[in-house]
């Protein structure tokens, strides 16, 4: 595919705990995320899906496997430290705890200008605080904030900081770490219908890493499904909902509330605690662009 | 029995501090601070209050007890005492900080990078130290300056600032090893954050606090080092006036009953190193108190 912003082939990750156990986090992953699309990445909590950012955002180096971004491969050490200040301008990242990714003691105006000030840029608009203004009216805060040191905010209101130091480099690629899952629901909301809102906007791409399947399907292009270590399931959004090929995404699936009462008390609820999948199997594309881990090559 | 007798209820009991508890607590070492100030400010304009030459060997007016025209009197050699300690204490106050700002660089430099690399690297930097500060100070000190040569007061500060940053380093390689792994610092170092940008701005702020009280207790100490050098002959020359070095002839004045000779510079040298450990005292509880209040 031509298009694709970073193509990641066979990502092997492990974690070596001492001399005798090793934790294999991911495990022989490949898949693209294109120029301009919304990539979802699902899966139960130590599925490896943060470890999969942070492997595309060179936090950590990959056992084995390389990621492509546009053609620059970031696991290689002297094609990263040619390409540096491109690596680190057009990808950005956002974590889970906005409590914990802002120093408590910086000003909002100094956390949001922090990477212009690293990457030496002069800010279009004037000075720095000018720029942090701009930047925090894009997400949707006044300008009253830029004084304000983060433990004197919401969560949602930090989560937008987070977002809006990571706009301010105008990127190309956003990995967002799991923006939502520590707001409360009506703040999800906010933030998923600003992301949509900014990816409008921008046109840049967004690897967004999730547990809540209803907030994937509203906000992703394509979905991948990752269950320990290993993606399980990938394909376009309303073809994974539509049909659920993968038993464990089924599983997922059939997880999700519907706000129908009498529906939601029919439906046959399955047992996900002695559940364990099969993650043998090769990466087969069963239906058009719909890929499934299996072992038989029809299912 | 009514139901009050038999029930009571049971809760976190209130504890009140006493006032003087409390005070203690929480006000500036206004005393502490006022002294200090004055004992600078008096050391600053020593050409102005001690009008005579505190190196001028007056022959005549040797060991004179204090009077009006020799205020504390003078030394053995003819020097005036008051002159001394006014001039000689810019000696001491300047090692106690030139000293410290020694230490405290080595401190944080070296205490981040051993907090921030590999675990490895992190150990045998830690080992390194503790090696350092198994042996005695003082050894060391007389070592170094012994290599270095005659001791003059930059070199003397050298000496005793090299070799009293073990601690400090310690606390910050403690404190940069907690939130080297925070999020604000991947985030920053996945900018493109530099070493000593991270330093500067995300570690640095954090651990100040931790460090201040034991960077106040530092000039203490270098000040106190100075001076049992000097008392022991192998610290400042008798010709280079510090408080020390004063203190050094102490030997000669005890002989001849001449107790002001001791006992004044001595007198400033304790005041001195009181005021400043009640203030690192204080700093050390607003930081605990600050810490525990998150």
């Amino acid at each position: 595919m031509d298009n694709a912003i970073v193509t990641v082939k066979n990502l092997t990750h492990r974690f070596r705990l001492s001399k005798k156990t090793v934790i294999k986090a991911v495990d022989d992953i490949s898949f693209t995320i294109q120029k301009g699309e919304i990539f979802g990445l699902v899966g139960e909590s130590g599925s490896g899906k943060s470890t999969v950012a942070r492997c595309i955002m060179n936090i950590y180096q990959p056992t084995a496997g390389e990621i492509l971004f546009h053609d620059v491969n970031t696991c290689d050490k002297t094609a990263f430290r040619q390409n540096r200040k491109l690596l680190q301008t057009a990808r950005q990242l956002i974590f889970q705890d906005s409590a914990s990714s802002l120093n408590q003691r910086m000003k909002v105006a100094d956390i949001i200008a922090e990477p212009m000030k690293i990457n030496h840029i002069t800010p279009p608009r004037g000075s720095y605080r000018e720029e942090a203004a701009f930047q925090l009216r894009y997400v949707g805060m006044d300008e009253n904030y830029l004084d304000k040191y983060p433990s004197e905010m919401s969560g949602g209101q930090r989560q937008r900081v987070a977002i809006a130091r990571a706009l301010s480099m105008e990127p190309e690629l956003l990995v967002a770490d799991e923006p939502i899952a520590s707001l409360d629901v009506s703040i999800q909301a906010q933030i998923v219908n600003l992301f949509k809102h900014l990816q409008k906007e921008h046109g840049f791409s967004i690897l967004f890493i999730a547990h809540d399947l209803a907030m994937v399907e509203y906000l992703c292009d394509r979905i991948g499904v990752m269950y320990r270590g290993k993606l399980v399931e990938l394909a376009e959004t309303a073809e994974l909902f539509a049909h659920p090929l993968h038993p464990y995404t089924q599983m997922l699936l059939s997880a999700i509330p519907y706000p129908d009462p009498i529906r939601e008390r029919n439906r046959p609820r399955m047992n996900t605690e002695d559940m364990i999948f099969d993650t043998e199997g090769t990466f087969r594309e069963i239906r058009p662009n719909h890929f499934v881990l299996t072992k038989e090559a029809a299912l | 029995m009514t139901d009050q007798e038999l029930f009571t209820q049971v809760g976190i009991r209130e504890e009140k501090a006493s006032a003087a508890a409390v005070k203690s607590k929480r006000s500036l070492p206004i005393f502490s601070i006022a002294v200090l100030v004055l004992i600078i400010l008096g050391c600053l304009l020593a050409d102005v209050i001690a009008t005579k030459d505190p190196a001028y060997l007056d022959l005549m007016n040797y060991t004179k007890a204090p009077n009006g025209e020799f205020l504390f009197g003078t030394d053995t050699l003819g020097r005036d005492i008051f002159s001394c300690i006014w001039h000689g204490g810019r000696v001491s106050l300047f090692i106690g900080f030139f000293a410290t700002l020694i230490s405290t660089t080595i401190a944080v430099v070296y205490g981040s990078i051993s907090g921030i690399s590999s675990d490895w690297v992190d150990t045998a930097m830690m080992r390194v130290t503790e090696i350092f500060l198994s042996v005695p100070g003082l050894l060391v000190i007389l070592f170094i300056q012994a290599i270095l040569g005659d001791a003059t007061v930059v070199s003397l500060s050298v000496v005793i600032g090299i070799t009293s940053w073990y601690s400090i380093a310690k606390v910050i390689r403690t404190e940069v090893r907690q939130i080297r792994k925070s999020e604000y610092v991947i985030a920053s170092q996945c900018m493109g954050g530099s070493f000593l940008h991270v330093l500067w701005h995300h570690l640095a702020p954090n651990f100040i606090s931790a460090i201040m009280f034991m960077v106040v207790m530092n000039v203490r100490s270098a000040i106190a080092s100075e001076s049992t050098l000097s008392f022991m002959g192998m610290g400042l020359p008798l010709d280079v006036i510090s408080w020390g070095s004063m203190l050094s002839l102490s030997e000669r004045a005890l002989m001849t009953k001449a107790w002001w000779i001791i006992l004044i510079p001595g007198f400033f040298l304790v005041v001195l190193l009181v005021c400043l450990t009640n203030i690192g005292n204080w700093l050390r509880q607003t930081a605990n108190r600050k810490e525990s209040n998150l």
